[in-house]
């Protein structure tokens, strides 16, 4: 324990591990708030002047205009909404709302948008996946909203996963536990999730940046030849080395994300937290999950990841003689999932992103897109979701890492 | 106590670095003379294992270090010929650092590096950060890291290097007092360093060992092969590159008076002088000027 405390004291009296978890910090707060700051609003006054509003201003205004949508998404509501559309549309004599006059968008459509989020991607065409506009919608249809969602989502799954037909079974059990009726409470963007995702990714390289030199360091100044010659300078002091990074990489990503949450959620509303993700992304999202429990669910994959990386970088670490190689490795390799998700085609970049320590929080590849999506790995005759494989490979990750970088550690000459 | 070196051979891809290497060493400081590449360090990082042997054992009291493991490391202490220390750290913040990974307890080491920080005088600069100090402090650092455990068994590789000659005075000092029952093994290529301190010494050449005995016992073995004369100086560098010259001294009027080592005597006034360990090691390491005149003697 008192070893464990020195590794940390130690690690801490380093003036980059201090810059990098103050720009962790400042980067949590900067990142939930540009979110915010990109909202606009613009409406007519009484005295028919335009006004345009921006940042906490929109949001405000935005979930007063929408806030007869709030509450439980049912099919009467989603019908009720849709026939809204429809006679707004007729009553114009348009098909499509952009045809509509100034101002009526805003004032007939707007208000009732939330409910309207997912109509026509259920509704879509079954072998193109072509949406229909919602004028055309057969408002009847609506009464069996879920049905349709339902009916939807496997010929998606016909579409997408053609050859892997448990796949389609267990995403059509996975959305049948998926509980209904959704809820809905606007104000909530996507784009809230997208910046935790980047906020993760740089609180991921800056760990590595941390963890890089914590046994290299030691080979490239010569310091480990005393070290390792002490009682407890093999073993003990590989272990204290490992949980002092953990630590250190744990409480900066716990803070940082505690940190974007409450701003990010303040800014936009807590109550918005509990709508069901199917209401912000795809209507056919295999998750159980509202918006908060996304938030951490993603937290703890991001927290995994970035300990899968921190383990991942210790491993370089005991194995490089120089801080430099075993830094521009680890930072390779927290960059490789976007890089690969970019340029490998198919099912070979999905299997190798799942993989990687860093997938889990990387820039467009992370289990926050993943849980978004319909892609799922044959393991054997067995269907896993990429959100699954991706955690899991973390989980394994960890300890694997952590050992091989003590037994590196330790032999090392 | 006894640490021995039992036919222990370190081969490198290209090299034999130590071969067949058969040491027994008992209490009292054991210096450990060789030329640079004569496999000291090679030796020495293997005796704190921290580099395997290619073949044989290093045992303690019989037991294999590897099989003491801890056991063996607490009782250990070991200063580097080349070593580094954490950038972040103070002196004292260092020290603490060393002793608690050597096990001392907390105020058992506050109590030791105050004691050793006054001894290796380095009391004033205990807050200082390690990387602003001078050399020779860093190496009073590496010094005091070594015997914050107290060690039964102490290797220091060149531990005089950079030290100005009233720390290697004190150096010398403080290893004489702490060397009552322990085994101590430095290596240096300052011979001086180790003649007055050391019990025995072990004399390494091209990783075998040549020699082994007291101070007395080895400079015995050049014995009647040390001369002195005295030069013209315009006479001086001739028999500078032609003989292994020990030391030269100028006279003052002219004339240079020369140490040197030799089967024979170079010239009439050549007469013999008591051999030092100092002529030892030039006997069996010689530079140019000697190895040119033993090849012609052996000739």
């Amino acid at each position: 324990m008192r070893i464990l405390q020195l590794e940390l004291k130690r690690l801490l009296k380093s003036r980059l591990t201090w810059i990098l978890l103050a720009l962790a910090l400042v980067f949590s707060v900067l990142l939930a708030y540009l979110p915010a700051s990109y909202c606009y609003s613009n409406y007519t006054d009484e005295s028919g002047k335009a006004v345009n509003l921006t940042g906490p201003a929109s949001i405000a205004f935005e979930k007063e205009r929408q806030a007869d949508c709030a509450g439980s998404v049912t099919p009467e509501r989603v019908r009720a909404a849709v026939e809204r559309y429809q006679a707004c549309l007729a009553q114009y004599g348009v098909t499509e709302s952009y045809d509509l006059p100034e101002g009526v968008y805003e004032q007939e459509i707007l208000p009732i948008a939330p409910l309207l989020h997912g109509v026509k991607e259920a509704f879509a065409d079954p072998d193109t996946g072509m949406a229909p506009a919602l004028s055309t919608i057969d408002a009847q249809r609506l009464d069996d909203y879920y049905g349709v969602c339902e009916a939807r989502l496997a010929s998606l799954m016909a579409m997408e996963q053609a050859d892997n037909s448990p796949a389609q079974r267990k995403a059509a059990q996975m959305y049948d536990r998926v509980e209904k009726p959704f809820e809905v409470y606007p104000g909530m963007s996507p784009t809230v999730m997208d910046y935790q995702n980047i906020m993760g990714f740089l609180v991921l390289l800056f760990c590595v940046v941390i963890a890089a030199p914590v046994f290299s360091g030691d080979y490239q100044s010569g310091a480990d030849d005393i070290l390792r010659c002490t009682k407890h300078g093999r073993r003990q002091l590989g272990l204290s080395r490992l949980a002092a990074a953990f630590l250190i990489s744990a409480a900066a990503f716990i803070v940082c994300v505690i940190v974007y949450l409450l701003t990010a959620n303040s800014l936009f509303g807590w109550e918005c937290t509990k709508t069901s993700i199917q209401m912000v992304y795809s209507i056919l999202t295999l998750a159980d999950m509202d918006m908060g429990q996304l938030q951490r669910f993603f937290a703890v994959a991001g927290l995994l990841s970035v300990l899968a990386s921190v383990s991942f970088t210790l491993f370089l670490s005991s194995r490089c003689k120089n801080t430099a190689t075993s830094l521009a490795v680890a930072l390779v390799f927290g960059i490789a999932p976007t890089v690969i998700y970019m340029t490998i085609p198919g099912t070979a970049a999905v299997w190798i992103c799942s993989l990687l320590p860093a997938s889990g929080t990387g820039i467009q590849t992370s289990v926050l897109y993943a849980l978004t999506d319909f892609e799922f790995l044959k393991l054997g005759g067995l269907p896993v979701w990429t959100p699954y494989a991706m955690i899991g490979a973390c989980v394994i990750e960890i300890p694997l890492f952590s050992f091989l970088a003590l037994r590196s550690y330790c032999r090392h000459i | 106590m006894e640490l021995q070196i039992d036919h222990v051979s370190k081969r490198f891809k290209d090299k034999n670095a130590v071969r067949n290497l058969s040491l027994s060493l008992t209490p009292g400081v054991w210096g450990l003379l060789g030329a640079n590449g004569a496999g000291k360090t090679t030796l020495m990082r293997m005796i704190a294992g921290i580099l395997p042997t290619t073949s044989g054992e290093v045992k303690y009291d019989g037991v294999p270090i590897e099989t003491l493991g801890e056991k063996y490391r607490s009782v250990f202490g070991y200063l580097p010929q080349e070593f580094g220390f954490p950038q972040e750290f103070s002196v004292g913040d260092y020290l603490s650092y060393v002793a608690a990974l050597k096990g001392l307890p907390p105020r058992k080491g506050r109590r030791r590096i105050q004691e050793l920080l006054e001894r290796v005088s380095l009391a004033n600069v205990q807050h200082k950060k390690i990387a602003r100090l001078s050399g020779g402090m860093k190496r009073r650092v590496g010094i005091a890291q070594a015997l914050l455990n107290d060690p039964e068994v102490l290797i220091l590789d060149e531990p005089t290097g950079g030290l100005d000659p009233g720390e290697r005075v004190r150096f010398r000092n403080l290893l004489s007092e702490f060397a009552h029952d322990r085994i101590v093994l430095i290596s240096t290529h300052i011979v001086p360093d180790v003649e007055y301190i050391a019990t025995c010494h072990a004399v390494i050449k091209n990783g075998k060992l040549r020699a082994t005995g007291t101070t007395e016992e080895l400079v015995r073995l050049v014995e009647g092969k040390v001369w002195s004369c005295t030069v013209s100086s315009e006479e001086a560098p001739e028999y500078e590159s032609r003989l292994s010259v020990a030391s030269l001294r100028s006279e003052g009027d002219g004339r240079v008076s020369i140490r040197y080592l030799a089967e024979r005597p170079c010239s009439a006034d050549s007469h013999l002088v008591p051999p030092r360990l100092e002529d030892l090691y030039l006997w069996m390491f010689p530079q140019n000027g000697g190895e040119n005149e033993r090849r012609r003697e052996r000739a």
